[in-house]
């Protein structure tokens, strides 16, 4: 579903991601992890088109970003880290204008918007300004901003911030759920725990690079995940 | 504790100084130096407006020995600015300050922390009153023999004036944070007063000469009132002219209302500060609602955007009600104007006059300039959608025709009834008012393109602080004294419907230009940003 292959991204004479090839395929939750500054978010960013990389190619259900970048972003959802989303906005004007770029119908956006916010126990807050919310609350409406469309492919950064322990389950449940249907998931994140059991492949960036991928099994072995990347750190 | 509190608030009030809004760095020392003069010319030259006000009043108030007069009414004008000058500031400085949280978790006593930010605002409230009183020291000095007490009392006026500004500014702030915390539609409310304001002063700028008149005239019944009405005021007037148990009355005046004013303000901050700013919770309910098209999507966020901030309307929009305005006007004093429009030496440019006057009103509209940096922090949610730039550009393009062209057709439809001109010029003004604002749209969204801010915390600093909005606004004004000029120069070759047909063409093909760039270049910029 998501191929990046040799990407490499530079900021002025810093390489933030070099030369970093993964393979996400249809079904799989691949979990990104490194420290503070390592490149994920830079390599989630190029994956779904906000930022322009220097080299590499990347190919979204086998259509390149670079070549046909709107025809790659219809097949994807991305929740940033931090959901800056538009506070001049109400919570149902935000959903409403992404369903609308989306070319979502009237009909399964209401359905959709219906379960979601309500699972997410935000119904009640729709029609108050994006201003007034919280920080968990904007993350819940960027999650459900992002499945409004039904991806193909969800690229999420620290998902889990913000969000209170019974939303944090729902998610986690709901990447699973569309994993199930084929979805693939690609996501960051500093809590090592939630990918150990949550993914099926991680993959660790140090510096930019790629220092170790594969099945959670392969890169873990007999130890726990935590070991392992603290190992990889101080290598 | 004090002091690092206080050092915090002055770096928090002269930040504009030293800190580079766009991109959030300190300055270089020789960009502070460059600042500091430019601030300082701004300075001057505003003070210099006011020399000449100071010079009509004190001469004969002097001369009447009722020099105290002359100080009312410079420090009731100096008041005002101080007050005017921060009161906008007080409600964000003392209540929606982003560290109030933080300051608030600290070991720091809440009352320290509110006379901390009161020291703030009295700094940026003696700041703007002295823009008055310094030119009103100057004159009274000039004409004025001067003792060792009234130097004194005279230096000191301005310090003790401003406590009496931030007191003013104090109560309004609070009477504002408490107004907002209760309030839908702030937005339009403060547009609309933000309007009133602006009405009113014009009213009184208009009218300033004529005043000063009668109160020369009435000076002395005048003073009588005044004594009593203004009662500190006059203190500090007869301060001025040496009287220093005047001046101690007048301190301990403004220093007794400060004293209350604080102690009020203490009790309630902590609640104010706190409080939960959100309108009255209006429960939704799921309903079917129509689809949109991706473009009709972009314009009604565009549109949004646009009535979701009082800053972009009041600094971006004000076209839109100057125009209706100005086509009420013309067609409620047209017996005044045609008394000028018959002036044997304007008859030949009254069509171009008109064409050319209500472009210099549409130029008061100039969203597109800022437009592109307003999207700031939120440029991801357009970059990761599957939307191309053009689509994004265009439906910032749409706001401001939108907007424009609509208010302009009374305004056009007023003109042609009142001047009843030839029949080429019936459709030549309404062709060169069009293409006008299609072109300042467009060269306003390249600028922006060109000179886009991102990294802003306050929306104030796009709107209305970075170079793309000023070279939009100034560049249609450009454009038009060049064509005017150009006009004059040419008059005797060429007839002004043949010039104004000359000028759409080229209008026509700079616009053709502007767009073609637009989505080609500008839409990579974007893309990239």
């Amino acid at each position: 579903m998501l191929r990046i292959d040799h990407l490499t991204k530079i900021y002025g004479d810093k390489k933030a991601v070099d030369d970093l090839s993964l393979h996400i395929r249809p079904g799989e939750i691949y979990g990104f992890i490194g420290h503070n500054g390592a490149g994920k978010t830079t390599t989630l960013k190029s994956c779904c088109g906000i930022l322009q990389y220097d080299s590499g190619e990347i190919t979204v259900d086998g259509i390149s970003m670079k070549r046909d970048p709107i025809a790659c972003k219809r097949k994807i959802a991305y929740i940033p880290d931090n959901p800056d989303l538009y506070e001049f906005m109400t919570g149902i004007q935000f959903l409403n204008f992404v369903a609308d770029i989306f070319s979502v119908s009237a009909a399964d956006r209401k359905s959709r918007i219906e379960k979601y916010a309500g699972l997410f126990e935000i119904t009640g807050d729709l029609n108050q300004p994006i201003s007034a919310y919280s920080h968990g609350m904007k993350q819940k409406l960027a999650i459900i901003s992002a499945l409004l469309h039904e991806p193909k492919l969800i690229m999420m950064d620290e998902p889990f911030v913000g969000l209170d322990p019974k939303a944090s389950h729902l998610l986690k449940e709901m990447m699973k759920d569309m994993c199930a249907k084929g979805c693939a998931i690609f996501f960051s994140t500093h809590v090592l725990e939630v990918a150990e059991k949550l993914c099926d492949k991680v993959a660790i960036i140090k510096g930019g690079k790629l220092i170790r991928s594969g099945t959670m099994e392969e890169v873990k072995g007999d130890t726990s995940l935590e070991d392992v990347f603290l190992e990889l750190e101080e290598a | 504790m004090t002091k690092a509190l206080l050092k915090k608030q002055m770096l928090e009030v002269f930040s504009w100084l030293y800190k580079d809004r766009k991109t959030g760095k300190n300055r270089s020392a020789q960009g502070i130096l460059m600042y500091v003069i430019l601030y300082l010319f701004i300075f001057v030259s505003l003070g210099a407006s006011f020399f000449p006000v100071a010079q009509l009043l004190c001469g004969p108030l002097v001369g009447a020995q009722m020099g105290w007069v002359y100080w009312c009414l410079l420090g009731l004008m100096g008041l005002f600015l101080g007050v005017v000058g921060s009161v906008f500031s007080t409600y964000t400085t003392l209540y929606q300050a982003k560290d109030n949280d933080f300051l608030l978790s600290l070991p720091i006593p809440v009352s320290r922390i509110l006379l901390m930010r009161l020291l703030g605002v009295y700094a940026l409230a003696l700041m703007y009153e002295l823009i008055i009183m310094v030119p009103a020291v100057l004159v009274w000095f000039l004409n004025v023999p001067v003792t060792p007490a009234g130097v004194i009392c005279v230096l000191l006026i301005p310090f003790v004036l401003a406590v009496l500004a931030l007191v003013l500014s104090a109560v309004l702030g609070w009477v504002v944070a408490l107004v907002a915390s209760r309030l839908k539609h702030k937005n339009i409310i403060t547009v609309l007063l933000s309007l009133g304001f602006i009405a009113a002063y014009y009213y009184v700028y208009s009218r300033a000469y004529s005043m000063i008149q009668t109160l020369l005239v009435n000076a002395q019944a005048f003073g009588q009132k005044i004594r009593t009405a203004l009662y500190p005021l006059y203190q500090m007037g007869l301060a001025a002219e040496g009287n220093l148990l005047s001046m101690a009355v007048f301190t301990a005046i403004a220093g007794m209302l400060f004293l209350i004013v604080y102690a009020v303000l203490s009790r309630s901050f902590l609640g104010l500060a706190t409080a939960n700013r959100g309108s009255a919770k209006k429960e939704y309910r799921h309903k079917n609602r129509k689809a949109k098209s991706a473009a009709g999507a972009l314009l009604q966020k565009e549109l949004l955007r646009f009535t979701g901030s009082a800053n972009y309307m009041l600094n971006c929009g004000l076209g839109m009600l100057f125009m209706p305005i100005a086509a009420v006007l013309l067609i409620w004093k047209a017996d005044m104007l045609w008394e000028i429009l018959t002036e044997p030496f304007l008859e030949k440019y009254i069509p171009l006059l008109a064409a050319a006057g209500i472009c210099m009103v549409a130029t008061m509209n100039d969203m597109t300039a800022a437009s592109v940096s307003l999207e700031g922090k939120h440029l991801w949610v357009l970059q990761s959608f599957p939307v191309r730039a053009q689509q994004v550009l265009a439906a910032k393009l749409k706001l401001q025709l939108l907007l424009t062209v609509i208010p302009a057709i009374p305004l056009v439809a007023a003109v042609l009834w009142l001047l009843q001109p030839d029949l080429c010029f019936v459709f030549l003004i309404p062709a060169a008012v069009l293409l006008f604002i299609v072109l300042m749209a467009a060269f306003g969204m390249a600028v922006n393109l060109k000179m886009p801010i991102l990294n802003w915390t306050n929306e104030i600093v796009p709107i209305k602080q970075s170079m793309s909005v000023l070279v939009g606004l100034l560049g249609g004004w450009v454009i038009l004294l060049a064509l005017g000029g150009i006009y004059y120069l040419a008059q005797s070759v060429i007839s002004p419907a043949l010039y104004m047909a000359l000028v759409c063409v080229l209008m026509l093909a700079l616009i053709a230009a502007l767009l073609r760039w637009l989505f080609t270049a500008g839409s990579k910029i974007f893309s990239t940003l």
